[in-house]
């Protein structure tokens, strides 16, 4: 586990997912559909803080999200496994700064998370036409692609230097 | 003799007031004519004094008081012979909500609404709009309620098209247009016919307008389907009214 969570307001950002899932911006969506603030903070996070710390913390986010949804299908496995695999990514490999990279990791981890809601969605007759639910996948991933390197820098820079900081 | 013949008129004076004969053949062609050319040269002269915008559109708000008036009287009667027939359980109770978070696209097609079970609202409320239905209650918290729009991929609901007195499905797609399932091989609807919820319906309020056909499928099987466009627009909904059960 990294340092970063024992920071409480850093996990405090936190309650900004939920927030703005429900502002749901207008001037920040492509067709009508909004990125997934969810992996824009996620993504950030686990690659500062480790990957217990992210998949913890894509739990948490997936369980709050979860309850602002209609419906029985869920984010949380998915966050779970993307928090895993970018802290993962983080402690291994070279640290990540350039904002291709940034961005390119949130357009499959916004990629994976809605295929998996789309195969949930699907299985439970709740998407009757599987186009519609391509259209808001490829929309999403998009738009958390383009603000990537934005959020996501801004977030890594700061956790960063409190991380250095605190160790 | 002579004088009295003299005080006659002659032949000669009467050709002589021509113009008083003249004067009145044109006022028996106006008898005649019940004044046409009177009426017609008072309408060119008094063009420019002739009732504007201002005075039309207080006809029309006129107008539209007593229509107003009418549909008020016209639904207390509809909700007096309902309530005869024990097909209403639905009160009057209509709740002003604000629109705080809206998704109409997306994964899940919902509305958030800034009053809830505190204010009497609770799921299955009907959701209305400027233009009619937009969706159900799902779920509400003592001060806000969810709502799942008709557009929703789960959404399910049973409609009238009024033209041709025919049940159907309206199933949520979780595009802007929601599918009409009709249960009739035949069902005579053509694009433009209205969408309403069902007059005898016991879980929502029976006759909201939901939409107009769009579109139709006579192809699909087992029955034909089509698609609805929602008359009251989502996207730029800032106020609801939410029907509330009675007590």
């Amino acid at each position: 586990m990294g340092i970063l969570h024992r920071q409480r307001w850093c996990g405090a950002t936190g309650l900004l997912v939920p927030l703005f899932t429900l502002a749901s911006p207008g001037f920040l969506k492509i067709a009508g559909v909004a990125p997934s603030w969810a992996v824009l903070w996620l993504l950030p996070w686990a690659l500062v803080d480790g990957p217990a710390s992210g998949a913890v913390a894509g739990l948490a986010l997936g369980l709050v999200l979860d309850g602002l949804h209609l419906g029985q299908v869920s984010e949380a496995p998915v966050l779970v496994l993307l928090g895993w695999w970018w802290g993962r990514i983080g402690r291994r490999g070279a640290p990540i700064e350039r904002s291709f990279s940034l961005g390119l990791l949130a357009l499959m981890g916004s990629a994976l998370l809605g295929a998996s809601l789309l195969l949930q969605l699907h299985w439970q007759g709740a998407l009757p036409l599987p186009l519609a639910g391509w259209h808001t996948l490829a929309a999403q991933s998009l738009i958390t692609a383009l603000l990537a390197p934005l959020v996501c820098s801004l977030l890594l820079l700061r956790w960063r230097q409190v991380a250095s900081l605190r160790s | 003799m002579n004088g009295r013949f003299s005080r006659v008129p002659t032949l000669q004076k009467i050709a002589e007031a021509w113009p008083w004969w003249l004067l009145l053949l044109a006022l028996v062609g106006v008898r005649l004519s019940k004044g046409a050319f009177f009426a017609d040269g008072y309408a060119l002269l008094s063009r420019p004094f002739w009732p504007g915008s201002a005075q039309s559109e207080w006809l029309r708000s006129a107008q539209q008081v007593s229509d107003q008036s009418r549909l008020a009287d016209l639904e207390r009667d509809n909700r007096r012979l309902r309530q005869m027939l024990q097909l209403d359980r639905t009160g009057p109770g209509l709740v002003s909500a604000a629109v705080i978070s809206r998704e109409p696209s997306g994964w899940w097609q919902q509305l958030e609404l800034g009053k809830g079970r505190l204010d009497g609202l609770s799921p299955g409320d009907a959701v209305l709009a400027p233009g009619g239905l937009i969706g159900r209650v799902a779920s509400v918290t003592p001060t806000t309620a969810r709502v799942a729009l008709l557009t929703d991929g789960s959404s399910r609901l049973g409609v009238w098209v009024g033209r041709t007195q025919q049940h159907a499905l309206l199933l949520g797609l979780g595009t802007p247009r929601p599918r009409l399932q009709f249960l009739e091989k035949d069902p005579g609807v053509r694009p433009g016919d209205v969408v309403s919820t069902s007059p005898a319906s016991t879980l929502l309020p029976p006759n909201l307008t939901v939409g107009v056909v769009q579109s139709i499928n006579e192809q699909a099987v087992p029955a034909p389907d089509g698609l609805v466009q929602l008359s009251a627009p989502v996207d730029a909904v800032d106020w609801v009214q939410v029907r509330t059960k009675a007590r």
